[in-house]
């Protein structure tokens, strides 16, 4: 074989020609009849390179973490290279298609249909669209799953510590008439003071909108948060009643099972200590008072 | 609960997931200047993003394999496990369509993949045009690499600096000079990323700053030549090609050597240094390292003699084993030297 990913991410120098030679015949087969374009040959060529290089693939070395992709066979590695040469092809061929048609449209001419059959024969699907192929798609998805619901929930219920910024929020979900999250957030919001202002009006209403925008954006983005919310509603599931009365257990163990790892649960537990939800001292297991509980399955658990 | 009561129970919820996607929508999804524009108040904690228009964010890209992988497999606990980078993909553009794209080719790979093969295209050299594209990829990238680190508090200049060393050496094979000066056109400013973002404002602002003129040769840049010429014959250089030749502004100058050593040759420096020692710095020489330099830090290199009252100052840089006589040695030093700042020494 001429290369494989291995090559491309600890020889990316001495295999980069081959890959280029590769890609650039590649191109040069789906670009039809500007397959002489270099130009155009060019541009699917870089935008694969990019993408291999935004990967962290190409010449990542051990800087940058493996993924599935390090894992394919030759084959599957080749298949996919090909694939993704392809789509850039089609991409802009299309692109190509619509300039024409435009042109002929002002010109008054019939359309000469060149790559027509490309077009065709390339947009064949393997098996329908894409999960979340629109950022719609995407939103309906993380209203829609509750474990998703509560990652939007501990933000709101963080957001809380800047009171504008949350009244702000609060307000503009009001606007989108969204009520049921409303519903469970006022429920659930240990500090009920917060909604006593609700309904008065806030100066620079926009600023504070925007900065809890922003706030909100980073708290949903990040993998530390997403252990928090994953952990708490685990130790909501798989409490034990301990042999004290108003305190249950959970051993670190069953908080990790599946796809966690120790220094996971090691993230999540040590959030909800920092948000005054748990007291735990990092032992292996985790003993939760029954005020603590209740809170825990207030705000994480759905019914 | 009868069956026209689930019915209703479940469109009122469909409802309401609709009503909340459509703010979700509307908070993830922001134009550059909303996060640019923002001014602080007191509620306001620090800055979160610093983000522009066509960036990607390379801890969200590189999970995207898996994730799709993922979804392929039918994981059912793939969205809460990604939910971080579900959130992500709703309002960046960018990720949303590079995950499309990488979606469709990994399904492809893996349902029909053993059928694709290589052919053996032999040894090959890259064309320029591909060298130039590959530099500006490179570099983009480690600017990608560099800013993500900044905002997410790591270290990414191991991995930023092997980016640009490889834009160095890949740039130092491109024949034509026009094409080489536009494959690294960022290098500078992108390599430069992290000092500026260390500078504290005390650090004194460079008297003069010189790049080489790549390519510099035949009778384009007469009055340089002819300086340079000058210069050549008084340190009795024996090639044109053996010489890089740097300018700021209306001054002129050079490095050449002798031997394994670097000598940089300055004139017409203005009546405030002459006399003075000077500072020099090559930012781009802690790089690649195949200059030992003198005193040991390329940032900081003092001349051994003051600039003399001519305002000519010749002091050497550093010792080497590549060639200024070698056209690819040369092209990679002369890359080194895009950035070379004097100021007078403290």
């Amino acid at each position: 074989m001429p290369f494989t990913a291995h090559d491309l991410r600890y020889h990316a120098e001495q295999t980069y020609a081959t890959l280029y030679a590769h890609l650039n015949w590649h191109a040069q087969r789906s670009l039809g009849e500007f397959k002489h374009d270099q130009v155009e040959v060019d541009l699917v060529v870089g935008h694969v390179v990019e993408q291999l290089l935004r990967l962290g693939l190409l010449g990542g070395g051990d800087r940058t973490s493996l993924t599935v992709l390090d894992g394919l066979s030759n084959a599957q590695f080749y298949a996919f290279l090909n694939r993704s040469i392809r789509n850039k092809a089609i991409d802009r061929l299309r692109r190509k298609r619509l300039l024409m048609t435009y042109a002929i449209d002002l010109e008054g001419m019939e359309s000469t249909e060149t790559e027509e059959d490309i077009l065709n024969e390339a947009t064949e699907n393997l098996g329908g669209a894409p999960p979340f192929p629109t950022p719609e798609h995407a939103v309906l998805a993380l209203a829609s799953q509750q474990e998703l619901r509560n990652l939007l929930k501990h933000c709101i219920k963080v957001l809380s510590a800047a009171p504008k910024q949350f009244q702000a929020i609060i307000l503009e979900i009001e606007e989108f008439d969204a009520t049921d999250l409303l519903k469970n957030i006022f429920e659930e919001l240990p500090d009920k003071d917060l909604l006593a202002s609700r309904g008065e009006p806030i100066a620079n209403i926009s600023q504070h909108k925007d900065h809890a925008h922003k706030k909100l954006r980073h708290c949903l983005q990040q993998q530390s948060t997403n252990l928090t919310v994953i952990v708490a509603l685990r130790l909501t599931e798989y409490r034990v009643q301990s042999t004290r009365p108003d305190e249950f257990v959970v051993d670190m163990q069953t908080l990790a099972q599946q796809d966690l790892t120790e220094s996971d649960v090691r993230t999540g537990l040590n959030q909800l200590v920092a948000e005054g939800l748990l007291d735990w001292h990092g032992d292996s297991v985790v003993h939760i008072t029954s005020t603590q509980m209740k809170q825990l399955t207030r705000f994480y658990r759905e019914e | 609960m009868n069956d026209n009561e689930q019915f209703d129970k479940s469109s009122n919820s469909q409802d309401e997931y609709e009503k909340l996607a459509r703010w979700l929508l509307h908070v993830l999804t922001h134009s550059p200047q909303d996060t640019e524009n923002v001014s602080t108040n007191e509620e306001d904690t620090g800055a979160y993003e610093v983000v522009t228009g066509d960036e990607y964010h390379p801890q969200f890209y590189r999970q995207l394999p898996d994730f799709i992988m993922a979804l392929l497999r039918n994981d059912a606990k793939t969205t809460v496990h990604y939910a971080p980078l579900l959130y992500h993909l709703a309002g960046c553009t960018v990720c949303h369509s590079a995950y499309l794209e990488l979606y469709d080719a990994l399904r492809y790979a893996v349902k029909s993949g053993e059928k694709a093969q290589s052919i053996n295209y032999g040894r090959r050299s890259l064309p320029d045009g591909a060298s130039v594209k590959l530099c500006q990829l490179l570099i983009n990238q480690a600017e990608a690499v560099l800013r993500q680190a900044r905002r997410e508090h790591i270290d990414g200049e191991a991995q930023a600096r092997s980016l640009l060393q490889w834009a160095m050496r890949v740039s130092a094979h491109i024949t034509q000079s026009g094409m080489r000066a536009r494959a690294l056109h960022d290098l500078v400013r992108v390599a430069t990323i992290t000092d500026n973002l260390h500078t504290t404002g005390q650090q004194e602002l460079a008297t003069h700053s010189y790049s080489p003129l790549i390519g510099a040769s035949g009778t384009r840049h007469g009055k340089v030549l002819r300086k340079a010429d000058t210069l050549m014959r008084s340190t009795g250089t024996p090639a044109e090609q053996a010489m890089i030749y740097l300018q700021s502004s209306h001054l002129e100058g050079g490095i050449i050597q002798r031997e394994g050593t670097l000598e940089l040759h300055l004139h017409d420096l203005d009546e405030k240094l002459r006399g003075r020692y000077l500072t020099i710095s090559v930012p781009l020489g802690s790089l690649i390292e195949p200059v030992r330099w003198n005193g040991g830090n390329p940032r900081s290199i003092l001349s051994v003699e003051p600039v003399d009252k001519d305002g000519t100052l010749i002091t050497p840089l550093g010792q080497t084993d590549l060639r200024l006589s070698n056209p690819d040695e040369r092209n990679l030093l002369e890359v080194m030297f895009l950035l070379l700042e004097v100021r007078p020494a403290s």
